[in-house]
């Protein structure tokens, strides 16, 4: 069976640095094979040579339906992904500037062979402000806001407290400014994927890693009780979980996001872990998971 | 013989003001030669008679200015809607108006399918039920070893059996927003949105953009559209990858195809690129493929909450809807296709978002002056007085959406903008009167493509539930007969081809069993269709 393929939409209104947010995570090392879906209007500047260094791929699709009543371009080419020969190990979707990134988001809670990786949106820290307060397009970009997992302020010299305290207020995301961090890939695809070794060593990266290989196992209900008291400051948190009778879990939580999906033959239970430096450290995760 | 056929009719109704009504027409290579009595065409030479439709009204060939290539290929699957429906091949389908006979057509459908091949249903429309939901258990009673899946009209929701369900790996365990649970836990069955739909329907293998791409979709159509007397359509919201284009080229191409398409590019990329493919288009053009038009989305739909609308908003108190295309976006798309000598067709539900449309040109039109542009305003399902007057200000066409004063008026009374603004909307009557050039739609699949009985609406204003939604905004026989010929051939710059029944047109007619003008109003949208003349060929029901 081919393994489940996670899913992270990227969402911002205009202008608001996704692109550059894409080309900043296809040059860091972080070993993944992405597929970079791109749904919006205008040109396309992904970096071509980034995407062929890392023998990455893109996809650009359109909003063709009738009268965009359904949008099922997107889902239909999510599952040509999905029903590659060999899928890549991340999916990235860029969506449409408008575009409400939990509609799209969603499809990775429901389909069995995607995992939740998350919603994060990008947002001009010089022109939030004034974009929320717009009568016409204010409502649809607070939103995209109020879904995230993560926010990610981009284009401010300095970090703006009073922004992103608001931003924090108003979603239930971990709010980053993009300038502070040097690393991105760990926020947007967590600590340690199946196959690939953390990255390490790289200077200043502020995150907090944790893993653990034990014996535990736990039902479904077990598991979601369990998860529902995860520390604040666990960004992310993902693996497989053992379960009664030979069968298991595979978990995703993503900021204030959970999903969980079952496997039909649990190896043992195995997970990690990621939060912020300075609002977790790897003790308390290790408490809280095997209390 | 001759290469001048003339018909007879018992009737042309020619919508030429000059020879309103006519009892022959000579046609020659596909055009009309000459309108009038048995010898209107003698002094062209020999001529051959055919009485063939001598017994018919003769109409010009009607335009359907709003629909989509995607009404003729639903019908690969089993239609489960409450109102009766025909399909391409003539066969009528009964609505099913109680959740018995959705069981029992079903089930009857059912029998005719492959031992492997899933049940998909469309079109389900659940205003008989009132006091539960369809659900999982209905379905199961259809089958419990075939996967089955019914679509609703609005293509948002979908309901599933059990077999489904387990295909999609839904159970107590899933936590997916619109994976509906029941009391127990478990899933209903109820599906909502795409997110919850996706999985259900790539394991049952239902691909809705091969639905308007496919060579059987696009004959499929012209089977509808022969159905509906209609001769020129649209589809109105087109990709146009080179593979489709090429396949339609060729399709239509061919002699014995009989109906006109023009398709408008979706405007889903940036304003340059998009302009430049429609202007590659163009140049492309044949008489039955009308290439070069654009269309642009803006706002959703007023049953769905998502149109913009403006104050005082929706009745239940729900959000203002949303921006398939953000406004600023909307102004760049309309300056460069407007610079570029490139006709729009602007899709706009709620006032707000036509508001927004008439400032985009507006700004467009000082910056471009453009006479004779005559970009189109479709839906138009609330403007009033004052914006109608605007778009005839500017000289932009409007395509009214009358089809939803039956279909949602009642819906849009109880539950989404209140009485008093659904009496004045889809405002032909406004329209007029702004001296504005009007066309009326179906936007099939979504509702039936069938001018009469868009006519009709228009005329009357009857909601299903009976009443009579706004006299005020009723139009008259004769004006609503203008919007589906020569109104329509307007807003697609045809009007010098096809609309009317007169020398030099093309020779697109309707073929009715009565005449439209003659009928009690009321009756409209019963004149039997018995065909269509495409190009002089007659292609019978
Ligand atoms: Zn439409």
């Amino acid at each position: 069976m081919k393994p489940r393929l996670p899913l992270a939409v990227v969402s911002g209104y205009l202008g608001a640095g996704k692109t550059t947010l894409i080309n900043r995570l296809l040059s860091e090392p972080h070993g993944l094979r992405l597929l970079v879906m791109v749904n919006d209007f205008g040109a396309i500047n992904i970096d071509a040579d980034l995407l062929a260094e890392a023998g990455d791929d893109t996809m650009t699709l359109t909003n063709g339906c009738v009268c965009c009543t359904m949008g099922a371009d997107l889902y239909m080419a999510i599952g040509d992904v999905l029903d590659r020969d060999t899928r890549p190990d991340y999916l990235v979707i860029e969506a449409s500037g408008i575009a409400d990134p939990a509609r799209i988001a969603q499809v990775a809670m429901a389909e069995p062979d995607l995992v939740y990786g998350g919603i994060a949106t990008v947002v001009d820290g010089q022109t939030y402000a004034s974009l929320v307060a717009d009568p016409l397009i204010g409502a649809q970009i607070e939103r995209q806001t109020s879904v995230a997992d993560l926010v990610l302020i981009s284009k401010l010299d300095h970090p703006d407290p009073a922004l992103t305290l608001r931003l924090g207020v108003q979603s239930r995301a971990a709010v980053v400014d993009l300038a502070e961090r040097n690393a991105l890939a760990p926020l947007l695809f967590g600590g340690a994927p199946r196959t690939i070794p953390m990255v390490k060593g790289q200077a200043h990266a502020p995150y907090v890693t944790w893993s653990s290989s034990s014996p535990i196992q736990l039902d479904h209900e077990a598991l979601l009780a369990k998860l529902n008291t995860r520390p604040a400051g666990l960004f992310r948190f993902k693996g497989f979980v053992a379960g009664p009778s030979g069968r298991g879990w595979e978990v995703h939580c993503v900021g204030p996001a959970v999903s969980v999906k079952p496997i039909s033959q649990a190896q043992g239970t195995k997970v990690v872990g990621i939060g912020l430096e300075g609002q977790i450290n790897p003790e308390q995760i290790e408490n809280w998971w095997l209390d | 013989m001759s290469d001048i056929v003339v018909y007879s009719a018992k009737k042309i109704i020619t919508m030429d003001v000059n020879r309103p009504e006519a009892t022959h027409v000579a046609v020659r290579n596909g055009e009309v030669l000459a309108v009038g009595d048995a010898r209107c065409a003698d002094q062209w030479g020999t001529v051959t008679h055919d009485d063939s439709l001598k017994d018919a009204v003769l109409m010009p060939g009607f335009i359907e200015a709003h629909a989509h290539m995607m009404a003729g290929a639903m019908w690969e699957y089993a239609y489960a809607g409450f109102h009766d429906r025909i399909d391409p091949d003539g066969k009528l389908w009964p609505g099913l108006t109680d959740i018995d006979a959705v069981i029992g057509g079903l089930s009857d459908y059912a029998q005719g399918l492959d031992d492997d091949a899933p049940l998909v249903g469309w079109g389900f429309d659940p205003i008989f039920l009132k006091t539960e939901r369809l659900s999982k258990k209905h379905l199961d009673q259809i089958s419990t070893t075939k996967p089955i899946a019914i679509l609703y009209s609005n293509l948002h929701l979908m309901c599933v059996n059990s077999v489904a369900l387990e295909m999609a790996g839904f159970d107590h365990t899933t936590n997916a927003e619109g994976v509906i649970k029941g009391p127990d836990g478990t899933p209903t069955g109820e599906l909502q949105e795409m997110a919850a739909m996706f999985p259900v329907m790539r394991r049952l293998n239902i691909d809705f953009r091969g639905l308007s791409q496919k060579e059987t979709s696009i004959r499929a159509y012209a089977d509808v559209s022969r159905r509906a007397g209609v001769t020129t359509v649209t589809d109105l919201y087109s990709e146009m990858e080179e593979e489709d284009v090429a396949t339609m080229l060729r399709v239509t191409g061919e002699d014995s195809y009989p109906l006109r398409i023009v398709p408008a590019l979706g405007a889903m990329s940036g304003p340059k690129a998009i302009a430049d493919k429609a202007e590659a288009l163009a140049k492309r053009s044949t008489d039955k493929l009308r290439l070069g038009a654009v269309k642009l989305m803006t706002d959703g739909a007023i049953q769905g909450w998502t149109a913009r609308i403006k104050s005082p908003g929706y009745v239940g108190g729900q959000p203002n809807g949303i921006w398939n295309t953000p406004p600023e976006v909307i102004f760049q798309l309309v300056e460069e296709l407007n610079s570029r000598g490139i006709q729009m067709h602007i899709h706009v539900n709620g006032d707000e978002a036509a508001e927004v449309a008439l400032n985009a040109i507006e700004a467009a039109l000082r910056k471009h002056p453009w006479m004779g542009h005559r970009h189109v305003l479709q839906h138009c399902q609330m403007m009033g007085r004052d914006l109608f007057t605007r778009a005839a200000d500017m000289g932009l066409c409007c395509n009214i959406f009358a089809n939803h004063i039956y279909y949602f008026g009642d819906q849009h009374v109880a539950m989404t903008i209140g009485v008093d603004r659904a009496e004045r909307m889809d405002g032909a009557r406004s329209a007029i009167d702004a001296g504005v050039n009007i066309a009326i739609h179906s936007d099939a699949p979504v509702t039936p493509m069938a001018p009469l009985f868009t006519a009709w609406c228009a005329v009357n204003r009857q909601t299903t539930s009976g009443r009579t939604l706004g006299h005020a905004q009723q139009i008259t026989v004769q004006e609503a007969l203008f919007a589906i010929t020569l109104g329509a051939a307007y807003t697609l710059k045809l009007d010098r081809e096809i609309g009317s029944i007169q020398t030099g047109k093309r020779a697109d007619f309707t073929v009715l069993g009565d005449d439209p003008t003659k009928v009690d109003p009321m009756a409209l949208k019963d004149v039997p269709v018995l065909g269509t003349v495409f190009g002089g060929r007659v292609h019978l029901l």
